[in-house]
């Protein structure tokens, strides 16, 4: 029971599916096209909803990961179907025969310029949430010198439909939470306001998180989407929206505005999509065999799907996804793979 | 050859013309009299009621207009080009354009010649009480010429009435092979016909050629030329000397009854309505209500030609040619409520439709008047305003003073704006963004840059965020709600002091010009105030290595006529690369706000069409003038599937100003 087993993306997904699969003896091959693994939450500084470092969940997915073949800056240049496995033709010249392939090629973060109405890329003072995140790990950026007043837009390039994506991001409700907290553990004099729809927190802790911003931190939540945002004269911006609780619009002048970017399919997922001919969905993420019982099978036998390539996942979900694609290629390696006299019936029958 | 004196001599003698039938009457007259005769009466009445149910003042308006020089010029020339030789179509698509001024033309000039040649040589016979209204239509059924009596001046008129017999006859020719394939004609898509349409038309077709059949069993008894006698003929020697012309005379006039009492009831309404509304609309009377009065003219006139289904940009996807204009014009002939609402809100108001009418119904300013009848009526609370106001938010009437003041004088203790500095207090240039040149701050950024380079001293009016101009709200129906924002915004404009008023946003631009009325402020859009900031040498610009594609957004194209400022400054920045359709055929880039109920994926896919459409020649930049198409082109060039496209995506002030 050698069978190879492709892994295309080598973030969070990636990891723990191809940790996986080692352990139960398969031959792993990882390829990640960025020169660095972890995808994006190697540039993440902690996690909600308990402020746990994001470096050591990593380093915990790395050390279980080691002796892992793990090709970087790699992406694949084409797939062809054999038989019943994959072809592989990698960007650094190698050629995989693959009988499992998994896809985990995760997601963008939406790119915050195109929501030309909050002036990211256009005012001085507008960042994103990885912006921010960035300036946790590194401790420096242009923008934030002391700030006095914070606000924090959620939803921006998701449950828009004006920006092309209707669905919930999932992660920048608890984030924005997160990260509020944090400026505010960082300038205690700062007000902080988070503009938000409705609140989606859903998961264990995350309601915890929000009652702790408001009472121990005193953020300032207001219910109404940012409408447009200017810049003053002194470089300062000026947000509009509307406090549709008190149905009263409202004006406020902030020192800094952190964007919500909320999550788009990954554009090299959408190339790997194409070189397959994987069916996506009008979201753009990739379709599944059964979205409640299959979750981790893509439509084409031998190709499987983990993490936030079919669809916003929080991080825990996505390990657990990668848990069980890891078992559903164990189950099809060993159950319809190697019968190749009834390999078609079988897929027929069970994929 | 006999001597012309003789033959003057000859027709002073015996007549040349002879009634074959004295009493000027047989029965197979009946139908077309009765066709005739109903449908006059229609339109009478249709008329009366019409002007009845015009306002008093509008009346007079319409009644003075008729004496006004300058307006009986353009009725002339408008009733002569849009009704008679349709110059429009022409203009647009020759094949279409011959067939329907042939038909149009050739029949008109028929009915004159046949009327004239009743004068000449019946005169009598003119007089209703003898058969005026049927003799000069079948008068080659009822006279006889006399041979050898012949005249230059009878066969001068034998030879005209075949000439447009034949040219009718290539017009319906054309018509029928239409039917089944008008892409030849460049008509991708044709109406569908109602019932009575159908009847109308089947009879029209039949008429001409059984006049043909008609007149040549008569051609020998009652003349004719080329045409008729050599048909003539022909059945001669097909049938030897057995002819039988009656039936083909009862035939000739069912389907000339059948056509005229159908004719109410179809499209072939406006041939007749088209000219009252020519009338109308050159008097300047616009609708108040999208059934009565002048609606009503404008409604029958439409021709339902169909011409304004290919136009629409809806209709990329065919399942929504149900709401073009056409239909909506047919369901408002036919009180059909439910449909009427859905069409009108369905539309993105782009005014194309309009632009390319052959008769110029204005459709969207009917769909306008119908939102109206239904969204004025909505309750709608502001009173959360007034308390907006005491609080010390911005809003409503109170607002607009302080919003002013703040422009002027800085935004508070924190930030004085330099241009207020160096401003007097009465600033010459007011630049009024507007809320869709807000939602894109990168314009407004822009129009800063290019004023400060050509050292354009400006107040920025609503810098804060204004109010609204109130053009959406007309869009909407809103009409009485977009008053107050009108009223609040001009109070604003003429207390500034300014005299020009500059505007980046075509919507804002168009109502400016329209309904504000501005006493000795001068309104200007964007590209004109910099295309003159360019010609007077204030702003330098440079010719660079671009290729440029300008989209003319409706608003300020099709809205307000401004195809020209545009192109002269682009010209001078790059080479501009024309689009396959531009000027008044441009495409909506599908964001337009005045569509009420198209979703998102029906735009995206005008946005796709309207991108192809621009990026015909390969150009590297696609500039606009209008924040909205700005917005929308952004996010569509990023969107085109299976397509490698690299192309920016500029508003025209970045593009100067980059």
């Amino acid at each position: 029971m050698k069978n190879n087993i492709l892994i295309i993306g080598g973030g969070p997904a990636g990891l723990e599916a191809s940790a996986q699969l080692q352990r139960m003896g398969y031959n792993v091959i990882l390829i990640e096209k960025s020169p660095k693994l972890g995808g994006h939450l190697a540039k993440w500084d902690r996690l909600f909803p308990d402020s746990v470092p994001a470096d050591e969940v990593l380093g915990g997915l790395l050390r279980g990961s080691e002796g892992v073949k793990c090709f970087t800056d790699t992406d694949v240049r084409a797939i062809n179907r054999l038989d019943k496995s994959y072809n592989v033709r990698l960007t650094n010249g190698i050629t995989v025969l693959s009988d499992a392939v998994l896809v985990a090629s995760g997601f963008d973060l939406f790119d915050a310029v195109k929501k030309e109405e909050y002036g990211y890329g256009i005012y001085d003072q507008v960042m994103t949430n990885a912006d921010l995140e960035a300036y946790f790990k590194t401790g420096s950026d242009r923008r934030i010198e002391n700030p006095g007043r914070i606000g924090f837009a959620h939803c921006v390039g998701s449950r828009d439909e004006k920006s092309g994506c209707r669905s919930c991001s999932k992660v920048c409700c608890a984030t924005a939470v997160k990260q509020a907290i944090e400026m505010k553990q960082a300038f205690p004099q700062a007000e902080v306001y988070c503009f938000y729809m409705d609140l989606r927190l859903f998961g264990r802790h995350y309601e915890d998180l929000y009652l702790k911003a408001q009472k121990e931190y005193g953020i300032r939540f207001i219910r109404g989407r940012l409408a447009e945002v200017s810049e003053n004269y002194d470089g300062t911006l000026q947000v509009k929206a509307e406090d549709t609780v008190a149905g009263k619009p409202l004006k406020v002048t902030l020192d800094l505005l952190v964007l919500m970017a909320g999550m788009r399919p990954s554009a090299s997922g959408k190339a790997i999509g194409d070189l397959l001919e994987m069916a996506v969905e009008e979201d753009g993420y990739f379709a599944v065999r059964s979205g409640i019982a299959a979750c981790q099978r893509s439509p084409i036998p031998g190709i499987f799907l983990a993490g936030a390539a079919t669809g916003p996942k929080t991080l825990p979900e996505t390990l657990a996804d990668a848990r069980a694609a890891a078992m559903e290629i164990d189950r099809y390696l060993t159950e319809i793979f190697p019968d190749a006299r009834n390999y078609k019936q079988l897929v027929r029958e069970r994929w | 050859m006999t001597p012309l004196f003789h033959l003057l001599a000859a027709q002073a003698a015996d007549p040349e013309v002879i009634d074959r039938i004295p009493s000027g009457y047989s029965h197979f007259v009946i139908p077309f009299t009765i066709g005739i005769t109903f449908m006059l009466c229609w339109i009478g009445v249709g008329c009366i009621r019409l002007l009845y149910a015009i306002p008093q003042a509008d009346r007079l308006k319409f009644w003075k207009s008729l004496f006004l020089p300058k307006t009986i010029v353009k009725n002339l020339k408008d009733l002569f080009g849009d009704c008679l030789l349709h110059v429009k179509i022409w203009q647009r698509k020759p094949l279409l354009g011959y067939m329907h001024s042939a038909i149009a033309f050739g029949w008109f000039m028929l009915i004159v010649l046949g009327h004239i040649e009743v004068a000449l040589f019946v005169p009598a016979r003119l007089n209703v009480t003898r058969g005026g209204l049927f003799y000069p239509i079948f008068y080659r059924y009822f006279v006889w010429m006399n041979p050898g009596h012949t005249t230059l001046r009878g066969s001068f008129f034998f030879f005209l009435m075949d000439f447009f017999l034949l040219y009718v006859l290539s017009g319906i020719a054309l018509a029928v092979f239409k039917r089944f394939r008008s892409i030849v004609l460049g008509m991708r898509h044709t109406t569908k016909p109602s019932f009575a349409d159908r009847v109308a038309l089947y009879s029209l077709w039949m008429i001409f050629p059984l006049r043909l059949l008609a007149e040549s069993f008569t051609a020998d008894l009652s003349g004719g030329s080329f045409l008729t006698v050599g048909v003539n003929h022909f059945w001669h020697f097909l049938f030897g000397d057995k002819l039988w012309f009656t039936p083909c005379w009862w035939a000739y006039s069912i389907c000339l009854g059948l056509f005229f009492a159908a004719m109410p009831f179809s499209r072939y309404m406006h041939i007749l309505t088209e000219v009252l509304w020519i009338l109308l609309r050159n008097a300047g009377i616009q609708p108040h209500h999208p059934r009565k009065g002048v609606a009503e003219a404008e409604i029958y006139a439409c021709s339902s030609c169909g011409l304004c289904l290919d136009a629409c940009p809806m209709n990329v996807q065919k399942k929504n040619l149900k709401y073009s204009s056409v239909y909506f014009i047919r369901f408002l002939r036919r009180h059909n409520e439910k449909k009427i609402n859905a069409i009108a809100d369905k539309c993105l108001m782009c005014d194309k439709c309009h632009a390319l009418c052959p008769v110029g119904v204005d459709a969207p300013a009917l769909r306008r008047a119908q939102r109206a009848t239904v969204n004025n009526a909505l309750p709608y609370d502001y009173s959360y305003l007034a308390s907006a106001v005491s609080s010390g938010q911005p809003s409503g009437h109170g607002r607009v003073h302080s919003r002013f003041a703040a422009a002027e004088y800085g935004l508070g203790p924190a930030a004085v704006p330099e241009t207020a500095l160096t401003e007097s207090k009465s600033p010459r240039v007011l630049y009024f963004a507007g809320c869709m040149t807000h939602l894109t701050p990168r314009i407004i950024k822009s129009v800063d840059k290019v004023f400060k380079a050509a050292g354009v001293d400006y107040v920025f009016a609503d810098r804060e965020g204004g109010i609204c101009c109130g053009r959406p709200l007309m869009l909407a129906g809103r009409t009485e709600a977009a008053a107050v924002v009108i009223e609040a915004n001009k109070k604003m404009i003429e207390e500034s002091g300014c005299d020009t008023l500059v505007l980046s946003c075509p919507i804002c631009f168009k109502v400016f010009k329209e309904e504000y009325h501005l006493a000795g402020i001068k309104v200007v859009h964007y590209t004109q105030f910099i295309n003159d900031l360019i010609i007077s040498g204030r702003l330098p610009v440079q010719k660079k290595e671009q290729k440029l594609v300008y989209h003319d957004p409706c608003e300020l194209g099709r809205g307000c006529g401004v195809y020209f400022e545009p192109r002269a400054a682009l010209n001078q920045l790059g080479t501009l690369v024309k689009a396959s359709k531009e000027y008044d055929e441009s495409i909506c880039c599908g964001g337009s706000l005045g569509s009420l109920t198209l979703d998102s994926r029906d735009r995206s896919k005008i946005s796709e069409a309207s991108l192809d459409s621009l990026l015909a020649n390969d150009p590297e930049t696609i500039v606009t003038a209008c924040p909205l198409c700005l917005k929308t082109f952004s996010e569509a060039v990023s969107n085109v599937r299976g397509r490698d496209i690299n192309v920016s995506v500029k508003d025209f002030a970045e593009v100067v100003c980059p």
